[in-house]
């Protein structure tokens, strides 16, 4: 048998992506943020993505989800299907994911009316009520969050910490089969940092793939990652496992700029 | 005047206006049923019909919207007679009473059985006790003017003192005839409770509306009354709204306009008694060419008197919303509070939306702010509800549900149900993409 990772299509495959480039309107010119990648996330993997501010991390995965203010090159998969001209409501409901880094406030749309109408699109059917009300419930228990949010406005007034609980509730409920994670961690203190990884371990499980955007090593040891992928200017640069988180936070990332350099040089020629 | 005298800046100050004269008044008066003191009163505005000073377009009130669009041509006797054959619409559940004005007809009066005797005493005309407190200022233009000598359908309704009404008042008003000038008063007495919920209907390309509502509000009363327009297609018309609020009265004024082409709304209430408190909330939703104009006037002219005002616009394809909205305090009025807060939100690039608050205080113990947005829908917003699998309609239409509704919740039940009842479908819309 053919190895996966080379086979974007392979059903042990939930998302990959192919020579992903993604531009910018930049005034008058077109600003390419990120530069080629290549990437596949096999089921049950949990990949981390680590790189300096600016490097276009949030960019690529705003892209990934098909945020119409980038244009795309390249190929999307998502379960071996190409999703990159599909609509972003339309990724969603095929099982990909996006938990913001600024999760976005909608006044007076309560946060029932908004998760009801996201499951009865990720499902594709209405939700009965009362089961509805149960599942909500359990999930708000689960990520420690107090039911009363359950009538407030989305993310309206909303402590960092609580749109960050917000975003990994609608992970557990909406059961993705590829999450992106954009710097979940970040603006957390300790407690709620241990609540969003319990709450992303929760959601993982053999069937499903994510990529976990980061800066910082500490929810890489709370959620463990398979794969660790280090992104600099536009591309990854480097492959590894748990060692490299260690090796950025001894050493930075300059020890890998002369790499970057190297490949863009090469992608050149 | 003859024409030939016309100068370009009369022509400019003074539109056209259509011709009354004292045959037709009287014989106006007579299909309305007016008796003596009534057809004296029409014929009074005539002596100054021609001098009415025209909207002066110059100043805000009418900068964005020309008063010749709302304008009829002509004012006729027979064009009452057609409506009369117009079928009359079912009862609303729970009103005490239903009334439908037809130009040119009696008032058509449906009251539900159990109404206390007295409590309510409805008459086909406005008396002129009450036309005299609520009129303040707005006598003196055209609009007013025009109603007060051609009004053609109309509606008296006096609350007695100390009563509280178990229902709604419901009036419709129907807009048949190429010159349809309806008015309706309500007083409520002393301490007294009442639901008016006056829903302006029907239309067409040929339309033109002038309507005129006085409310009255005596010490301590308590009145709720929503303004609803839903103007079929190519209607176009003017709606003022005079009130008067008489010492600790509370008047919560809803408006709600939706339909039509060009339709201007005025809504100027008097706070003329101590600690009166007045709230105007409402919500218009204008899409394709529409253009919708708003005003308000919240005058303090008694102490300890308290305002707020909250208007919400949506404004999609080319359609635009206007708003100009004064608040003025008097220098014998200390202590009042006023506030003022408009938020359009536009849902097409070639949307607009206008705002120009005026504030007059003349008083320097009171508490006052205003607050004025405009902007499009936030594609963040969009994108952020995209991305859990709304498609783009279902994203908007939750947004803009979202935009209203902390003043939609402002809404006593049965407004807020009235005014849902037209705000659904216009979200609808959305939803599905088409507006």
């Amino acid at each position: 048998m053919s190895d996966p990772l080379l086979n974007p299509a392979d059903p042990a495959n939930v998302f990959a992506c192919r020579n992903l480039r993604v531009f910018v309107q930049d005034g008058d010119q077109e600003k390419e943020i990120v530069r080629g990648v290549d990437l596949t996330v096999r089921r049950g993997r949990k990949h981390a993505l680590m790189g300096p501010n600016g490097s276009g991390k949030s960019t690529l995965a705003a892209a990934l989800m098909g945020h119409p203010g980038y244009r795309v090159e390249g190929e999307i998969w998502l379960e071996g299907e190409r999703v990159d001209q599909l609509e972003p409501h339309l990724r969603a409901r095929r099982g990909m994911f996006l938990s913001f880094q600024y999760p976005v406030a909608v006044p007076g749309v309560t946060v029932a009316n908004f998760l009801r109408a996201s499951l009865a699109a990720r499902r594709g059917t209405e939700i009965p009520v009362r089961a509805f009300r149960q599942e909500l419930n359990e999930a708000f228990a689960t990520m420690d969050i107090d039911p009363s949010f359950i009538t407030r406005y989305l993310n309206d007034g909303f402590s960092g910490g609580e749109k960050k609980r917000l975003e990994i509730l609608q992970m557990l409920l909406l059961k993705p089969s590829f999450s992106l994670l954009d710097e979940t961690d970040s603006g957390l203190d300790i407690d709620a940092l241990k609540v969003v990884s319990d709450g992303i371990n929760l959601a993982s499980n053999e069937q499903n793939g994510l990529l976990l955007v980061t800066h910082y090593q500490r929810i890489l040891n709370l959620v463990q990652p398979d794969v660790v992928h280090v992104f600099m200017s536009g591309r990854l640069v480097r492959t590894g496992g748990m060692e490299l988180v260690h090796a950025l936070e001894e050493r930075g990332y300059d020890w890998l700029a002369d790499e970057s350099a190297a490949i863009a040089e090469g992608s050149r020629a | 005047m003859a024409e030939s005298t016309s100068t370009a800046t009369a022509a400019a100050t003074a539109p056209a206006r259509p011709a009354l004269d004292k045959d037709l008044l009287t014989r106006l008066a007579a299909a309305a049923g007016d008796d003596a003191d009534g057809l004296r009163r029409r014929l009074a505005v005539l002596d100054r019909w021609e001098s009415v000073v025209a909207p002066d377009r110059v100043r805000h009130l009418w900068r964005f919207t020309n008063p010749v669009q709302l304008l009829p041509a002509r004012v006729a006797v027979e064009a009452a007679s057609a409506a009369a054959r117009q079928p009359l619409a079912a009862t609303m559940s729970g009103a005490v009473a239903t009334i439908d004005l037809w130009p040119g007809q009696s008032p058509v009066i449906t009251l539900a059985p159990g109404l206390p005797a007295g409590a309510l005493n409805v008459g086909p005309a406005a008396g002129a006790d009450v036309l005299a407190g609520g009129a303040s200022a707005a006598d003196r233009e055209l609009f007013a003017a025009l109603n007060d000598a051609a009004w053609n359908g109309g509606v008296g309704l006096v609350v007695a003192d100390g009563v509280t009404l178990p229902g709604p008042i419901h009036v419709r008003i129907h807009a048949v005839a190429a010159a349809t000038l309806p008015r309706v008063t309500l007083t409520v007495g002393r301490g007294s409770e009442a639901v008016l919920l006056e829903q302006h209907l029907d239309g067409g390309p040929e339309v033109r509306v002038g309507g005129r509502t006085v409310v009255r509000a005596a010490a301590g009363a308590r009145v709720r009354h929503a303004v609803i327009q839903v103007w079929a297609a190519g209607t176009s018309g003017h709606l003022a709204v005079d009130t008067r609020a008489e010492e600790s009265a509370d008047v919560l004024t809803v408006f709600g306009a939706f339909g039509g082409e060009a339709a201007k709304l005025e809504l100027r209430t008097d706070l003329a008694g101590a600690g009166a408190h007045s709230e105007i909330v409402g919500v218009t939703f204008v899409a394709s060419r529409q253009h919708g104009d708003v005003h308000t006037s919240h005058r303090h002219l008694a102490e300890r008197t308290t305002s707020r005002i909250d208007f919400k616009a949506v404004a999609a394809d080319q359609a635009r919303t206007t708003y100009t909205g004064l608040i003025r305090i008097e220098d014998d009025a200390p202590h009042c509070e006023a506030f003022q807060e408009n938020r359009n939100l536009l849902l097409s690039p070639r949307a607009r939306a206008d705002a120009i608050p005026e504030l007059e205080i003349h008083n320097q113990e009171v508490s006052c702010s205003h607050g004025a947005t405009i902007a499009p829908v936030a594609e963040d917003q969009l994108f952020y509800l995209e991305s859990r699998g709304l498609d783009r309609g279902e994203a908007l239409g939750l947004v803009v549900a979202g935009f209203l509704e902390n003043t939609l919740a402002r809404l006593p039940g049965d407004a807020r149900a009235l005014v849902e009842s037209f705000v659904g479908p216009r979200l609808a819309s959305i939803r599905e993409g088409q507006a």
